[in-house]
């Protein structure tokens, strides 16, 4: 069959060697290969966002890279969020905001405000919507992420119901 | 069942916005969704599919396939026709002819995306590879892909074995002579309303993990799954096994929204090859399988009419409707709720509605939040403003003449439908206040400086939220019942163990259920630990659609934590040596409301009667309790929603500058969670609304835009504001006064935005009746008008 490549890539901390199949993608070798199924699949085609990761610090979706390119590269999933059992800020924010309902999308809003949080940039809720729409949620109407990534980037702004 | 709630408000967890039990595994990726469970040595499957609307299937050439290596087994439609049962329907079409369906085609193919092979391998890759290697004869048959098309007498009929034509039933309903009252009538306006076909699209595709253990004759089967102890009876069934052997486990759920309602010809596959192999074996759908063999929604067509006097009072209604059911059956079947509501919430004595379904060479159609209700308030709702208009009428004020007052409730419609209770005007009241209708209205309809015209659109509904008993169901001929359950368990920590068959796929069920229990019990909240949707822990149950789940399964908390509140509370007053009435749950023990001194630990009174020592003498060990409940009567949630929209006369771009919904839902039990299933659900009304339709091209009887890149699933940035207002009109015919709330959202965007439109290019003389409404839509809309009527297309 595929012949394996062999990488070195840092996941969550932890450097990992491993042997990779030249067609399976980064959220399959981080799901099946390392066991990190935090890191979900929705549709394998750079739509929907479920699988959305850092790679070297920017939110990039998953399922668009094939393993063989993490070589040297340092990744974070969800996983790596929470220290010690303490949900970090972004998690607290959206259980505070009602931002998830089944969950599935969350990992991918999650990565994404994060790197948005490590930019440093200022946004506001506009811009805010824009930066979301590479993450579909069907279940939340997006009002509870949009605000809890608002209290996140810009403090306590949890509970402007019109945003008009 | 139990009497009334003494201990009511007593903890405050009821009624609040606590956060949710379901958040914090979710936050961390510790999640369990079907995919992240892979049993040791596993295999995977891949499932080869028709890519035709209709064919025959002249031969398959497997040899080749099943050579490869890593390859387990190949499975086809004589094999399955051979060993397995039809699956079965959930809810069948009264009246219908039976159209059992395999999980694999045997000799005919009727949708583009029915399974026809099955390919089982070491990995999903060497499976697709094998199924790319499976040579299929096909004969191209005539197809038809239109809903009405193909109840015309030249349209090729799908199954000739089993019917005359592509009509699978036709139920009518009526109260009165609504023929002869809108003869009568003063004014009749009426329309053809065709509502586009969309993807419910849970983010979590379908997906099954199946083990067999022959020896034990044991199936587990992990399934994204709304209903596990229903999909556990259709595998039974369709495998010829004892329900005893099999188990099913729905862990968490990405989603649902009426899609994973039922078993799937894949999840049966999985299980056949299973227990074939006594290995693993796993499937996941992908994203371009889901859009052709997940089920579909809503598309239907609807003739409406309606009757009034010239003074503007309602006297008749009619609505003789289509669905489209696409090639076969599903677990639901194509929506049934249009009938029940067609009259919305109107004062109209006579009405007849008639549901007719027919079948395509399309992907089945199941059930999707709503199921009929959005539907058919587009058509009624936009011909109350054209009755508006012809009158000379303002909208709202003819609505607020018709609408039914809170003294004429309960109201049976001409349906049979009973609305229990409410204050429908005061919600519609309400989102004209807050737009400030009167202000709008003087300021005119423009166009403004930006060049725009400005519209209102307003739209009145009701939602029937639950069932109406076992009996009413069994009419219909439904597999299921009405009623929920819950096991409560008391553990050894002083906690209790909640067992529930409603699985868990963002309702917030388990966060309602450990609310309901903290309330009635007094343990708290964080003391309640929700096990969900397994079927060898949950007692059986129905499941969770049709915004049932907290309207039964509230009854059944309260009456199993009433239940194990008594029992606590004897062994307590035992041991304390003091009555029963001077105790209540505080903090984690019983105490005395005299003497708060004399207290006993939650732990130690559950470790006692777990152990069976230190109880009062007429007391058996064990603290346990399951109840289960069936509500008398199904609830009407209700609402009125208002829409302002801007909109360019000469491109039909336009714009929803302000979207407000007062809604009630009764008794809310977390306002959080409520909103969030209010916004949801508005989200997918704006999206079948504005930009999602599945679309068919008839020549080829393809499905032309079936990815995510082509479907248009709104975004974070898509959505207008939406301003949410709420009354809180307690049901009198459920536990605590609920009513359902996971569907309200998706009925009025349609009928409020096309209203909106319409009335802002009134002078245009602009009608719209077709979902999803783009600007195209408007554009062609506009042109039409100008043209006295009739359509000039290049």
């Amino acid at each position: 069959m595929d012949e394996l490549i062999e990488i070195t890539v840092t996941v969550n901390g932890t450097v990992h060697r491993e042997q990779v199949s030249p067609r399976m993608h980064v959220a399959d070798f981080l799901r099946r290969g390392l066991g990190l199924t935090g890191t979900h699949v929705g549709c394998e085609q750079g739509v929907c966002g479920m699988c959305t990761i850092l790679l070297d610090g920017d939110a990039v979706k998953s399922c668009l890279m094939l393993a063989p390119q993490l070589d040297g590269r340092e990744v974070r999933t969800v996983e790596s969020l929470a220290e010690g059992g303490e949900l970090a800020p972004v998690q607290r924010a959206f259980k505070e905001a009602h931002g998830l309902q089944c969950g599935f999308c969350t990992p991918g809003f999650l990565m994404t405000a994060t790197a948005l949080k490590e930019s440093g940039r200022s946004l506001d809720r506009e811009e805010i919507r824009d930066e979301l729409s590479g993450v579909i949620c069907r279940c939340t109407g997006y009002e509870g992420i949009v605000n809890a990534v608002d209290r996140v980037l810009n403090g306590d702004a949890v509970g402007v119901e019109d945003e008009r | 069942m139990s009497g009334s709630v003494a201990t009511e408000r007593r903890t405050g967890v009821l009624g609040s916005s606590v956060p949710r039990k379901e958040d914090d595994r979710l936050l961390q990726g510790d999640g369990r969704f079907t995919d992240d469970v892979e049993p040791a040595r596993s295999l995977h499957m891949a499932v080869g599919r028709c890519p035709f609307p209709r064919a025959r299937i002249e031969s398959i050439d497997v040899e080749a396939a099943a050579a490869m290596p890593g390859v387990h087994q190949v499975l086809t439609g004589v094999d399955i026709v051979a060993r397995t049962e039809p699956i079965g329907v959930l809810r069948p079409v009264p009246g219908a002819v039976q159209l059992p369906f395999y999980a694999l085609a045997e000799e005919f193919c009727v949708f583009e995306g029915q399974p026809v092979v099955s390919v089982v391998a070491d990995s999903r890759q060497i499976a697709e590879d094998a199924v790319e290697a499976i040579w299929i004869d096909y004969e191209p048959l005539a197809h038809v892909t239109d809903t009405l098309a193909a109840l015309e007498p030249d349209a090729p009929v799908i199954h000739p074995d089993r019917m005359e034509s592509n009509l699978l039933a036709s139920n009518p309903q009526h109260r009165g002579d609504a023929e002869a009252v809108l003869r009568d009538a003063d004014v009749v306006v009426g329309d053809s309303f065709q509502i586009g076909r969309v993807a419910p699209l849970p983010m979590e595709p379908r997906a099954v993990v199946a083990e067999w253990r022959p020896g034990a004759r044991e199936l587990t089967a992990h399934v994204a799954t709304q209903v596990p102890h229903l999909v556990r009876m259709q595998l039974a069934e369709s495998l010829r096994l004892d329900e005893g052997e099999v188990r099913v486990i729905t862990g968490d759920v990405g989603g649902g929204f009426g899609l994973k309602l039922g078993l799937y010809p894949e999840e049966l596959l999985a299980c056949r090859h299973a227990m074939d192999l006594r290995r693993a074996v796993k499937w996941v759908e992908d994203r371009l399988e889901h859009f052709r063999a997940s089920t579909h929604a809503r598309e239907s067509v609807h003739e409406f009419r309606i009757g009034a006097d010239a003074d503007g009072t309602f006297v008749a209604m009619t609505d003789l409707y289509t669905t489209d059911l696409g090639g076969q059956n599903s677990g639901f079947g194509s929506a049934q709720l249009s009938s029940i509501v067609f009259t919305g919430p109107y004062r109209v004595e006579d009405g007849a509605v008639e549901r007719r379904v027919a079948v395509t060479n399309k992907t089945p159609v199941g059930a999707y939040r709503g199921y009929g209700q959005p539907e058919v308030n587009l058509a009624r709702e936009t011909l109350i403003d054209r009755l508006a208009r012809r009158l000379g009428r303002d909208p709202y004020e003819l609505r607020l003449q018709n609408l039914l007052g809170a003294d004429e409730l309960p109201w049976r419609n001409a349906a049979g439908a009973l609305y229990d209770s409410g204050d429908y005007a005061q919600c519609l009241r309400m989102v004209a206040e807050a737009i400030d209708y009167e202000r709008l209205r003087a300021a005119g309809r423009g166009p403004g400086e930006d060049g725009r015209y400005r519209g209102v659109g307003f739209t009145c509904f009701v939602e029937r939220t639950g069932y109406a008993s076992a009996k009413f169901l069994a009419n219909r001929g439904s597999r299921y019942g009405a009623h929920e359950s819950v096991t409560l368990r008391a553990n050894r920590s002083g906690g209790i163990d909640l067992y529930t068959g409603v699985s868990t796929f963002g309702q917030s069920n388990e966060t309602a259920f450990a609310q309901i229990c903290a309330e009635v019990h007094g343990i708290d909240f964080d003391a309640i630990r929700v096990h969900a949707g397994d079927t060898g822990a949950t007692p059986l149950n129905t499941g969770a659609f049709a915004s049932r789940t907290l309207i039964a399964g509230s009854g059944a908390v309260r009456e199993a934590a009433q239940e194990l509140r008594d029992k606590t509370l004897r062994i307590a007053a035992g041991q304390l040596s003091v009555e029963v009435e001077d105790l209540e749950v505080v903090d984690g023990a019983v105490v005395s409301r005299t003497d708060p001194d004399k207290r006993v630990t939650l732990a130690d009174l559950h470790r006692a009667a777990i152990i069976g020592q230190g109880l009062p003498a007429d007391e058996q060990p064990g603290l346990e309790a399951t109840a289960h409940f069936e509500p008398t009567d199904a609830a009407y949630a209700y609402g009125s929603a208002a829409a302002v929209v801007a909109v360019d006369a000469e491109t039909g771009e336009f714009e929803i500058e302000r979207f407000v919904l007062a809604h009630d839902s009764g008794r809310i039990v977390n306002p959080g969670a409520v909103e969030g299933q209010v916004r949801g659900a508005l989200a997918q009304g704006f999206g079948a609304a504005l930009t999602e339709e599945l679309r068919y091209e008839p020549q080829s009887g393809q499905l032309v835009n079936g990815t995510m890149l082509d479907y248009f699933v709104p975004t974070a940035s898509d959505l207008p504001a939406v301003e949410l207002l709420h009354t809180e009109v307690p049901s009198p015919v459920t536990p605590f006064g609920v009513r359902g709330v996971g569907e309200t959202g998706t009925i009025p965007p349609g009928a409020a935005i096309a209203n909106a439109i319409c009335d802002a290019l009134a002078e245009y003389g602009v009608e719209i009746s077709s979902l999803p409404i783009t600007p195209e839509l408007v554009w062609r809309a506009i042109r039409k008008a100008g043209n006295g009527g009739e359509s000039r297309e290049g």
